[in-house]
């Protein structure tokens, strides 16, 4: 049996990164996914699945066409920074789309990621309901959220990302539903 | 202290006494206590007043289930206090009374009920003519119950999902062994308890003659609980309503939880239930199950000498609960024959406890003042509702009550269970429950304790199955077992007072004279006498209501029914539903820039945008200096919140010429093009500009606050029209902002290495790709405020960077920045209309003079059929200029244009101009008042009429020489 006095939640405290300022790019049309795979990204089988890529960056397919790309703490994301600045717009259906600029971008870990999503959001995103490698495309604290679940079972994260021009309003809802938790501010940057 | 020794008193901390104070009496509780048991352990009973007729009142149930335990707190109003933990230094006060608690000088109300019947204020207070008036302060002196603290700081109150497999509703006996069952098939299951201990009627109530079954059961069946991981338990939680597909808003606390459930299952119990005679509400009369709670949850002995008045077997296990405590049992006063199970009378006998069979209290006796049950008047029953005439007086100050249980139905109730009275047992049963929604216990008419459990198991088990997982065992027969309810619990007596609804003060006369009056209906009669009304919701009243109104309308109990149950099941506080309501905002990139300069914010959308440069009192100052600055120097405005759309591919020219009115195939690269859209019956939505970067691509602004439908508008029809097209919605993605003024050139100059800048080189409506203070940026030359300007559009990561640099780069030429309140005017100045605010859900291009933007040699734009139609049509009204001179009353936004005595049209926008030195504005006008030079009658504040004189448009700079030099 466990309680949900709120007050008796407070369990290991979440981690909170800020990865706003790490890149990250988007890539959308039917010949995507092959442009992508000759640049030596391993894809996701299915919409509303994450990757995770050996050198630490993540590539998430929102759609049956149309990829985000995470890139790597290890690397300062130089990779994917590369990968944005190489497009160009050619005969292809290969469209970039420019995910640094128009979303801010934190990563939540720790064993109640869940129970802080659950202030925000209408969606179970608790395991099994939502397991590592899904992506769930749906709205939380009222704005529309891109989260991606880039840990494990036994050490849950997730990549959330959000309207950058609302920042400052979620970073205070997330910080909001963190309070409780014992979770760490917003000062972390990757 | 009058409290029981251990091990009673369940939820009480012996060695953690609080002091608190009640009607300004000091008093000392235990950690645990209620106020209500905090109040009885010290020997207070009376802790309120009726509504109507100030009659003393004290705890009826113990369980937060009616209203005679209402109380005052510093800052809350209607606390029940059986309900309320106590805490160190509460101070508690009486509510509604006039005077003081003990001594309320209104109590005398009672004394004139006969000239208070139901419905008397209806009928009494409008004669003759007039008389409302002086009546009403009095009434409303006299309504409502406990005064707000109109000081009252708002707390913090939040909400959060939960999500399972099950939710269970109550865990007493039937909750805890249906969690128990589908958790051990696999289910999560959440456990949602209103009180602070699991257990339910296992806490309280005595199952056995030994009275050692319920103890055993509840600590077997928690032990087995608190160990299972797929159980999660909400205690002090109350579910209060229930909405489609188990939507269950469970508040906690400061806390609501939105639960999400696959499959919900009800095991909310019963109400015990009173019988009804003359004086049923004084203290020291109360439900048999509110004695057994002050025994066993508090150690509270309920009283000294006692007589259980039942109508089943439970009130016998009652009875022996009091011996056992030292309360002397005068005796128990059964309303059936004899008991089901006669070991009952027998364990009775041995006890020497006197049994009354056939028989009821017919009037409960008092002290002086109605302070307290004194003795009860006991008559043999004769028929339904009858006694004799003579009967047995007995003294006591403990009287104790069940005529049978109620089941709690408003949840199911409000899921669409139907409510059916069997007369072979008297009681009300439930069916007609959607799918995944579930009842067990005693809700469902189990009342014997092993019925009750094999009932939850199959429940429990049935769910499982639902959800697709294995229960381990097979379903468990239930056995037959006695009625709990007496048939018909009401003895009327002659002089009243025997109430049905203690809230309202209503009598057993109140509710049968309602149907004499024609209210038959039970919802007519609830409305017209109030009962059910009150704070408990009808969980005592309704079934006698019920019986009353299908004996006095001749109909059977489940053709009356009983009155609609809808959400909350218990009050909430406005705090449970509005906290921590989310309200989100977008800012800039530079919004910490225009803060640091002292900007007066304002709401765009959902945008927050500089409206000018300092304070709100110099608003027009301000406004006025910035807008003389950009039309002399130059100034620098944000305008990242205009909607950015990138549109590529091989057909994105043609969408773009399907979406907008112009013709875009042959736009050339490097240029702009207005763009404005109507919808399908030709009304304007939105405009911005369509910028060609490439041959597949262009960057299309829309308004800030049309962006996201027009971006939808274009997915839709793209999805129609399958063109090879990508849509991307880049508002935030891009930051931008507008140079504006004489000296734009020269401050962009400063940061241009890789771009012509001249007239020549960059013309007007030009477009270019280049790099600002080394940024790379999408440059525009536009004249939305009538000044050579530059719209540069740079990746959000950089816009702080570029702002920094253009006021640095601008400061030899004194750039100061401007807000949308001055480009409002500069726009209006020449004459540009903002879609929203000049059109309306009816502009069409030919009202507001767009006609030269709508290309009459394409085929097809969405709405061309439909602007074809109107345009067809003579115009009724036109978006005109209009002057008035300096000092002239200024008009407002909305102000209406007169036309004879009719109304013509509004003014959308106006302002005083500083540049031409009068006030300007834009209203729609008949179009026999559009010719300029006439004169438009506008009716300004107060009433006033204004002759305005309509203008040709722009006002300023009508040649366009400043914006396209």
């Amino acid at each position: 049996m466990t309680s949900l006095k709120a007050h008796e939640l407070l369990t290991p405290p979440c981690r909170l990164i800020d990865q706003t300022d790490l890149p990250r790019v988007g890539f959308r049309g039917a010949h995507s996914a092959e442009y992508l795979t000759a640049r030596g990204f391993t894809l996701p089988d299915a919409p509303n699945r994450a990757t995770a890529q050996a050198d630490g960056s993540w590539v998430a397919r929102l759609s049956q066409n149309e990829y985000l790309l995470l890139g790597s703490p290890a690397d300062q994301g130089q990779r994917i920074a590369d990968e944005e600045a190489r497009w160009e717009l050619d005969h292809r259906a290969h469209y970039l789309l420019p995910r640094q600029d128009s979303h801010a971008c934190v990563l939540l870990s720790g064993t109640v990621i869940a129970q802080v999503m659950a202030k925000l959001c209408g969606v179970d995103l608790s395991f099994p309901a939502f397991k590592p490698g899904a992506v769930a495309q749906t709205a939380a604290a009222r704005i529309n959220v891109i989260v991606i679940h880039s840990g494990s079972v036994e050490a849950p994260a997730f990549h959330i990302l959000w309207d950058r021009a609302s920042k400052d309003y979620f970073d205070g809802a997330l910080r909001d539903a963190l309070e409780e938790f014992g979770g760490v501010g917003l000062a972390d940057r990757a | 202290m009058n409290r029981l020794p251990a091990p009673m008193g369940l939820l009480i901390q012996r060695d953690q006494p609080l002091d608190f104070s009640f009607d300004g009496h000091p008093y000392q509780g235990l950690q645990g206590d209620s106020i209500a048991s905090a109040l009885l352990a010290n020997g207070r009973f009376l802790m309120s007043r009726s509504f109507k007729y100030h009659r003393p009142r004290g705890p009826l149930s113990m369980a937060g289930q009616d209203a005679n335990s209402l109380v005052q707190l510093p800052q809350e109003p209607n606390v029940l206090a059986d309900a309320h933990a106590l805490s160190n230094g509460l101070a508690v006060t009486a509510q509604n009374v006039n005077g003081t608690l003990d001594h309320d000088r209104d109590a005398y109300m009672g004394k004139f009920s006969k000239f208070m019947p139901v419905g008397f204020y209806y009928r009494s207070f409008y004669k003759p003519k007039g008389m409302w008036k002086v009546w009403e302060p009095i009434i409303r002196k006299k309504a409502g119950l406990g005064v707000l603290d109109l000081n009252f700081q708002p707390e913090y109150y939040d909400k959060a999902y939960l999500f399972t497999d099950l939710a269970v509703i109550g865990a007493g006996p039937a909750g805890l062994q249906a969690a128990l069952t589908a958790a051990d098939a696999g289910a999560k299951v959440l456990l949602i308890e209103q009180q602070p201990i699991l257990g339910g009627s296992l806490t309280y109530a005595r199952f056995d003659i030994a009275g050692t079954r319920a103890d055993n059961l509840r600590r077997e069946l928690l032990s087995a609980v608190q160990q299972h991981a797929n159980i999660q338990v909400l205690t002090e939680a109350t579910c209060n309503a229930w909405f489609t597909d188990n939507y269950l808003p469970v508040i906690q606390g400061k806390r609501l939880y939105k639960v999400r459930a696959q499959q919900c299952l009800v095991c909310s119990g019963s109400f015990d239930q009173p019988v009804i005679f003359r004086n049923n509400d004084l203290p020291g009369v109360m439900l048999t199950s509110a004695a057994q709670r002050l025994i066993k949850l508090y150690a509270v002995k309920p009283g000294k000498r006692a007589v259980v008045l039942t109508g089943n077997d439970d009130g016998y296990l009652a009875a022996l609960d009091l011996h056992d405590q030292g309360v002397d049992v005068a005796a128990v006063v059964d309303l059936r024959h004899a008991p089901a199970d006669q070991a009952l009378a027998g364990a009775l006998a041995q006890r020497k406890i006197r049994c009354l069979t056939n028989s009821t209290v017919f009037e409960a006796l008092h002290e002086k003042g109605l302070r307290h049950v004194k003795g009860v008047d006991v008559r043999q029953i004769t028929a339904q509702g009858q006694v004799s005439d003579k009967g047995q007086v007995i003294d006591c100050d403990l009287l104790c009550m069940s005529a049978g249980y109620m089941p709690v139905y408003q949840l199911l109730c409000q899921a669409g269970g139907k409510l059916a009275y069997e007369d072979s047992r008297a009681e009300f049963s439930l069916s007609g429950l959607p799918q995944n929604l579930n009842v067990a216990g005693s809700v469902h008419g189990r009342h014997q304790l092993d019925n009750v459990l094999a009932d939850a198991s199959n429940a429990a088990h049935d769910i499982a199955l639902a959800l697709g997982l294995s229960p381990a065992a097979a379903r468990t027969p239930l056995r037959s077992e006695a009625q709990v309810n007496f048939n018909w619990p009401i003895f009327p007596h002659p002089k009243g007072k025997d109430f049905v609804d203690f809230d309202e003060d209503l009598q057993v006369a109140d509710i049968v004279n309602a149907t004499r009056i024609g209210y038959r209906d039970v919802q007519l009669v609830k409305r017209y006498s109030t009962v059910g009304m009150g704070p408990s919701q009808g969980r005592h009243s309704a079934l006698p209501t019920a019986r009353l109104v299908a004996w006095a309308t001749q109909r059977n109990i489940s053709e009356t029914g009983v009155t609609t149950a809808r959400p909350p099941f218990v009050a909430e506080k406005l705090a449970h539903v509005a906290g921590r309501a989310f309200d989100p905002y977008r800012q800039t990139p530079m919004h910490a820039r225009h803060l640091q300069a002292g900007a007066k914010m304002m709401p765009a959308g959902i945008w927050q945008r500089p409206a000018y440069y300092g304070k709100a009192e110099d608003r027009d100052a301000c406004m006025q200096a910035e807008a003389l600055h950009v039309r002399n120097k130059v100034g620098l405005i944000d305008v990242s919140t205009l909607g950015g759309l990138d549109v590529r591919g091989p057909d994105a020219a043609e969408l773009l010429n399907r979406m907008y009115t112009f013709a875009f195939l042959k736009q050339p690269v490097g240029r702009s093009r207005y763009a404005l859209m109507t919808n399908e019956h030709g009304v304007v939505i939105d405009d911005g500009v369509c910028a060609r970067l490439a041959d597949k691509h262009f960057y299309v602004t829309a308004t800030t606050s049309g962006v996201d439908r027009i971006y939808q508008q274009m997915l839709k029809w793209n999805a129609q029209w399958r063109l090879d097209v990508d849509v991307a919605n880049v508002t935030a993605a891009i930051c931008a902002v507008n140079v504006a003024g004489p000296d734009s050139r020269k401050v962009l100059e400063q940061l241009c290495s890789d771009l012509d800048l001249s007239a020549e080189g960059f013309p007007y409506l030009g477009v270019r790709q280049g790099t600002v203070a080394g940024i790379k940026a999408r440059l525009l030359r536009v004249g939305f405020v009538g000044e050579l300007g530059y719209e540069i559009h740079v990746a959000a990561r950089h816009g702080l960077a570029l702002w920094d640099a253009l006021m640095a780069a601008g400061k030899a030429f004194d750039i100061r920045p401007f807000g949308v309140e001055t480009q409002r005017l500069l726009r209006l100045e020449k004459g540009h209309v903002i879609i929203s605010q000049d059109t309306d859900g009816m502009t069409h291009p030919a009202e507001i003079d767009m006609g030269w933007a709508v290309s009459r040699n394409k085929p097809f734009f969405v709405g061309r059929r439909s602007v074809d139609i109107l345009e067809a049509q003579p115009l009724k009204r036109k978006l005109v200029g209009f002057s008035l001179p300096k000092g002239s009353v200024q008009p407002l936004e909305g102000h209406l244009v007169l036309n004879g005595p009719d109304i013509s049209g509004n003014v959308t926008s106006c302002e005083y101009s500083a540049s031409l030195g009068r006030i300007i504005g834009l209203a729609y006008a008949g179009i026999d008042q559009s010719t300029p030079g006439q004169c438009i009658p506008i009716r300004v504040e107060g009433g006033i009429v204004v002759q305005a004189e309509v203008v040709q448009l722009p006002f300023f700079d009508p040649t366009n020489q400043r914006q396209e030099g």
